[in-house]
């Protein structure tokens, strides 16, 4: 045993640089983790852009004097599209720069939705998180279902046994397919 | 300053026990939810840091948020808890004895930046002086804007202090950014100590030394393009009738009101600073001086003193959000243009190339005189 293990030790492992060397890294960067197929039909449709010129930008701070008199931690940000009206208020982090970019972000959802309604962003999303969900929900259903089918039919008779296992089926011929896709 | 309702505090507490303490510096309901929400992302924080500070407190966490609390209801500044503000996209360590840096001086420092950024004329070396530095914000922020901007140009900056404390903090920031983001700044960025009102040509202490003795001790060089300054501001008075309890109780008188000198009336103690920088200005012979103002009284102060030494082609004063178009809001007379919405809050200086760099129109002949 001591010699071979020594000799197992003494084996280089490809180190982080030859990848890169060799463009392995590069490679798999270029292909996606997931092995489901991206779907056209399930890109959401891109973000609005809203230019500066559209909007009112207001910093909200009390009268009276700034700088070094007080100290305030409120860094809130409120936006006012011009043309719909819409006021969006935003504190969420302490930091003014990115209040104004989740401020920017909301309103151009608000007017996405005002805009297109249906096939807005927004609405897309929840669309495919509620499908999603229902899926999920369906599946569990089926699989305590079955469950509680098992957990009687051991009991009472064989027939029950086929049907689970002719129920089980139609998953395992989605599946490889579901592979084939993704390859 | 009315006093809080029974009601209020009632509600509050219904809301979360802890409100009612948070109510006492911040007076309304929602500023105080949102501390509590800081304050309990904070916790959580170091809940599960690696490395616990103190393990016995961090076993329990409400103990440790109730006594953060109570510590933000004596009116320590919510930043020295946390220990960071942001000042424009950075997040800077603070820590007792050094200034909190404000959001009006970040607004201030990205506006000139972007002025700044794409102008045509600029020198291979752009060097930059911030003059009481403090955390030293201005010019780890000025280096973040810029240098994401713009990376054919090479900055140098460098920041001065009187405050040992200050120093150090700032050094801290300095690796703070730049672990954050290898990228953010790409300038070659230092701080040193010295003392601005000490004069070179009276009694010299060493400790700390002037400005002109600092830059030679430390191999810097004596001309700085652009010098930013936030230099204490404050007069006596005004220290005492309109400055926040918390600024009073918690944050360095050393960086708020300028140092007494016999003699001096209110006025002329707060606007103490500002001959020195100006000073300090022309001997680096600066083609572009920010310096940062109380009110607009200080600032038409400033602008006229600025005016007197007459090195300067154009002077304007900038309000809290210079970037902003809106002047409707005048009143002032027009002796300098004033720019931005909010208060006035720090005056402009260009002459020479300074002008063609911040696009200002009416002094490029000027600056096509000097050059030619």
């Amino acid at each position: 045993m001591p010699p071979s293990s020594s000799s197992w030790l003494l084996v280089r492992l490809p180190t982080l640089r030859s990848y890169l060397h060799n463009g392995m890294l590069a490679h798999a960067r270029a292909r996606p983790f997931t092995s489901t197929a991206l779907q056209a039909s399930k890109q959401l449709p891109p973000r609005r852009a809203i230019h500066d010129s559209d909007i009112e930008e207001n910093f909200l701070k009390g009268s009276g004097p700034g700088g070094q008199k007080i100290n305030k931690t409120s860094s809130a940000v409120q936006l006012k599209h011009l043309a719909t009206g819409i006021v969006i208020k935003c504190q969420e982090t302490r930091s003014r720069t990115q209040n104004r970019k989740i401020a920017r972000r909301i309103l151009a959802e608000r007017i996405e939705e005002l805009e297109l309604g249906d096939q807005s962003r927004t609405a897309v999303k929840a669309r495919l998180k509620s499908k999603k969900k229902a899926s999920a929900d369906k599946k569990k259903k089926r699989k305590y279902r079955a469950l509680e089918a098992a957990k009687d039919g051991g009991e009472e008779d064989e027939v029950d046994e086929e049907d689970n296992t002719e129920a089980e089926i139609p998953t395992q011929e989605t599946s490889p397919e579901d592979m084939k896709k993704g390859g | 300053m009315p006093r809080l309702a029974i009601a209020l505090l009632r509600h509050a507490y219904t809301i979360d026990p802890l409100l009612p303490l948070l109510l006492r510096p911040c007076r309304t309901l929602a500023a105080a939810q949102n501390e509590l929400r800081w304050l309990r992302e904070h916790v959580d924080k170091l809940v599960q840091a690696r490395r616990p500070v103190n393990r016995k407190l961090q076993q329990q966490p409400k103990a440790l948020l109730r006594r953060l609390a109570v510590e933000r209801a004596s009116g320590k500044p919510l930043q020295y808890i946390l220990g960071t503000e942001f000042f424009g996209e950075l997040e800077l360590r603070c820590q007792p004895g050094v200034l909190i840096p404000r959001p009006e001086t970040a607004a201030s420092v990205t506006h000139l930046s972007h002025l700044i950024q794409n102008a045509p004329a600029l020198p291979s070396e752009l060097r930059v002086l911030d003059l009481c530095t403090g955390t030293g914000c201005i010019p780890l922020l000025f280096d973040h804007d810029f240098s994401s901007a713009r990376s054919d140009r090479r900055l140098q900056l460098l920041g001065v202090d009187i405050s040992d404390k200050a120093i150090g903090l700032a050094h801290r920031n300095l690796a703070r950014v730049r672990r954050w983001k290898a990228s953010a700044g790409r300038g070659d960025v230092d701080f040193i100590l010295a003392d601005v009102l000490s004069n070179p040509f009276g009694d010299q202490t060493l400790d700390p030394p002037c400005l002109k003795a600092a830059l030679n001790f430390n191999k810097k060089p004596y001309f700085w393009d652009i010098v930013i300054a936030n230099p204490p501001y404050i007069s006596p008075s005004a220290y005492w009738s309109t400055t926040t309890r918390s600024v009073r109780g918690f944050e360095p008188k050393l960086a708020l009101v300028p140092p007494p000198r016999p003699g001096n009336n209110d006025t002329e103690q707060a606007d103490y600073f500002y001959p020195r920088l100006l000073t300090a200005a022309r001997d680096a012979e600066a083609k572009i001086v920010l310096l940062e103002v109380a009110d607009l009284d200080q600032a038409m102060r400033v602008a006229t003193m600025a005016r007197r030494i007459a090195i300067f082609d154009g002077i304007e004063i900038w309000r809290d959000q210079p970037d902003q178009r809106n002047e409707s809001a005048v009143g002032i007379s027009a002796e300098f243009p004033v720019r931005g919405q909010g208060n006035a809050r720090s005056v402009l200086c260009w002459r020479g190339l300074g002008a063609t760099w911040l696009g200002r129109g009416r002094a490029t002949k000027t600056s096509r005189t000097t050059r030619a």
